[in-house]
């Protein structure tokens, strides 16, 4: 039998959904927000209820999902990011993140 | 708002200041310490300079420490050092040091990393800010030898703020005397009988005058000692697993011991880095501190 | 009923003993403390991630904050040095510090609240909503990093115990935003974190401000961040080993093994500390707790 796994049928029925209702993707999470407006993520209980399967099952989909989201050239872009954001900024401070800004808002 | 002034040190007395914090390193289990200067990294390659880490970077504070015990070079069991030898101890001190440089005096301070930057390099080299911070000399074996208390782990600050520089040791401490002797009467050190080049050992080397005038280490395999169990030797472990095709070898590949002790190693790191000591078990550097009842 | 003298007596003793608790939790290590109601997670975590979840008859919640990187990591032109060096878990050493005084000084069980994940990216409880709850700060627009007044960015830990303190609350004053990115976002649309990761452009951050100069809404895509913050480490060991095991090619294989991403994936499960934190570049750009961060 061996450990537990989710088959792939039932990973990719419900992958985007519990993605979807999960943590993965944030908006207005602060708790300084009104709490009509506040959208936390739920927990894999509540999305288990939900969507009407097992809290395991929707674990496992989250964890193979949440992996899954991005491919491993985003790891390789992050290292590209970094390491130009960082140098940049030890250069020119702020106007290494500003400066594009500034002046699409002269020209605006 | 600008925070309060959180130091109060008399700002032209840096000697001072740096004897203070000398006392700081030796009340938290420094044995030695020192400071290197940090425009005299010029054997350095560039990337690697303490101004690489810091701009404006004035000096490195060194502090050397967390050697094995003297019962530890006793065991019969080489695999007991291979599971106790760290230099988390040093780091731990050299990252207090850090926010004693910036929360007493006010200056940045940034600990050079232990570990790699891409492509297995160094941030910087420690071994060579210990030399020149005074706390030891390159040996023949590799690693920066105090006269005194020979083999230790060293750990390293860049700061900007402008300590008094020590210098490296006019009389570098390998050769040893005794080597100096075994080496005229054999053409080799203990180091080098030990871990023969020639012998698919690792180290090789020629001494004149009293002094190493030619060294030959062959890093790759020394990795395979002082690595032994570490990442390079799962990736081979790894690599060798993949490729079996009989699933059952390959399950008695998995669940082997060299397996399994390579994802130890892997999971308890900090307390199983150097895995390989026996160039340094017959160095007589030190020696006095190995000895007990 | 008590008598007025039995309440006072019993408030100044609620109180001392919170303070002698805070004090202790500062000279353990940690930068700011705070202690926090568990009743307050009803409002913002769902079940089975509240503090009496993890311990039965909770009455407190002590949280710790302290700093990561030194001041002078921050300057580094070098990005890995942060990724590899930026955290000495020294909260945790204060927390567990704390506990230990709890249960051997004031007879109450205490323990480290489970701040690592065990779900995938979840945690058993938020130590981020226990530093928002304990009143050490607030949620911000870079990937909703609780930033303090004083310090900025801060790594937290809490301790659930049986023993009474006495409470702090939430802040009443956003940390975030600054006057400055209030100011930036009006005039230019992006704050400093959102223009140094904007989602637009493939990064992970975008919000917007209101006429108040609070936060009105906020967008963060964590996996992204993720691939970023976590370069390095079981997610990249995960996705590089499957491709290395699809690879058919023996000589492609041994090079992607060995190869340097894969090495430095390996590194980053052995040495934890090189698992942390591994993208900075929206609190670089903070202005939040910067003077902390200037010195000489």
């Amino acid at each position: 039998m061996g450990f537990y796994f989710v088959d792939p049928k039932t990973y990719r029925k419900y992958r985007d959904q519990v993605l979807e209702l999960s943590h993965a993707v944030q908006v207005n999470f602060q708790e300084q927000l009104p709490a009509g407006k506040r959208q936390p993520g739920l927990s894999d209980s509540q999305i288990a209820e939900h969507l009407g399967i097992k809290e395991h099952v929707v674990r496992e989909i989250r964890c193979v999902a949440e992996r899954d989201k991005y491919p491993i050239d985003e790891f390789e872009a992050a290292i590209r990011f970094k390491n130009k954001a960082c140098r940049d900024y030890a250069e020119r401070g702020m106007s290494s993140v500003m400066s594009k800004y500034v002046k699409r808002a002269k020209k605006g | 708002m600008k925070s309060p002034k959180k130091h109060d040190f008399d700002e032209t007395d840096f000697a001072r200041a740096k004897a203070e914090i000398g006392g700081i390193a030796k009340q938290s289990g420094a044995l030695v310490w020192g400071v290197a200067a940090a425009d005299a990294f010029d054997d350095a390659p560039e990337g690697r300079r303490p101004f690489d880490l810091l701009p404006k970077a004035e000096g490195v504070l060194v502090v050397g420490g967390a050697q094995p015990r003297a019962g530890d070079w006793q065991s019969p069991n080489y695999q007991h050092m291979e599971v106790t030898t760290t230099s988390d101890r040093i780091h731990g001190l050299a990252l207090k040091l850090a926010r004693v440089v910036e929360d007493r005096y006010g200056y940045y301070a940034v600990c050079v990393p232990p570990g790699v930057d891409h492509g297995q390099q160094p941030f910087m080299s420690i071994a060579m800010a210990a030399d020149l911070a005074g706390c030891g000399s390159k040996s023949l074996a590799g690693p920066v030898l105090h006269p005194e208390y020979g083999f230790m782990y060293f750990g390293a600050i860049v700061t900007t703020m402008p300590l008094p520089a020590d210098s490296p040791p006019g009389t570098p401490a390998c050769p040893a005397p005794e080597c100096v002797e075994m080496y005229s009467a054999e053409g080799l050190t203990p180091c080098t009988r030990v871990c023969p080049i020639e012998s698919g050992g690792c180290l090789g080397g020629r001494i004149e005058g009293g002094r190493i005038v030619e060294r030959q280490y062959d890093q790759a395999r020394c990795a395979t000692r002082v690595q032994n169990y570490w990442v390079p030797g799962f990736q081979k472990v790894l690599g060798e697993t993949l490729r079996e095709k009989d699933s059952e070898k390959q399950k008695m590949m998995l669940y082997s011991s060299m397996f399994s002790r390579t994802l130890w190693s892997m999971t308890y790191s900090n307390v199983s880095q150097g895995q390989c000591a026996e160039c340094m078990r017959v160095c007589p550097l030190g020696r006095a501190h190995r000895t007990r009842q | 009923m008590k008598s007025a003298t039995n309440n006072a007596v019993n408030e100044v003793t609620l109180e001392s003993r919170t303070e002698q608790v805070k004090q202790f939790a500062l000279g353990a290590g940690a930068n700011v403390v705070g202690v926090a109601d568990p009743r307050a997670w009803e409002e913002y975590a769902p079940e089975g991630h509240r503090p009496n979840d993890i311990l039965s008859g909770a009455r407190s919640v002590v949280v710790v904050g302290s700093r990561g990187p030194t001041a002078g990591a921050w300057r580094s032109p070098n990005h890995r040095l942060m990724e590899v060096n930026g955290y000495d878990f020294r909260n945790d050493a204060a927390i567990h510090r704390v506990a230990d005084v709890i249960e051997s000084e004031y007879g109450h069980q205490a323990i480290q609240a489970p701040g690592l994940p065990t779900g995938g990216h979840l945690p058993p409880m938020s130590m981020m909503l226990s530093a928002v709850l304990a009143g050490l700060g607030t949620r911000s627009l870079a990937a909703n990093i609780i930033l303090n007044p004083k310090y900025g960015l801060l790594y937290y830990s809490a301790c659930i115990t049986t023993l009474e303190l006495e409470f702090d609350h939430m802040l009443e004053q956003d940390v975030c935003p600054h006057q400055m990115c209030v100011q930036t976002f009006r005039r230019f649309g992006k704050t400093p974190c959102m223009a140094a990761c904007p989602a637009e452009e493939g990064g992970c951050l975008d919000g917007s401000i209101d006429e108040q100069g609070r936060i009105e809404s906020s967008f963060y895509d964590r996996e992204r961040c993720v691939s970023r913050a976590m370069n390095f480490g079981i997610n990249s060991f995960q996705k590089a080993l499957a491709q290395i095991v699809a690879e058919e090619d023996q000589e492609a294989q041994k090079n992607m093994i060995h190869s340097d991403f894969f090495s430095r994936s390996c590194s980053a499960i052995t040495h934890y500390k090189e698992s942390v934190a591994q993208c900075f570049e929206c609190m670089r750009v903070c202005p939040i707790g910067r003077a902390e961060r200037k010195l000489k």
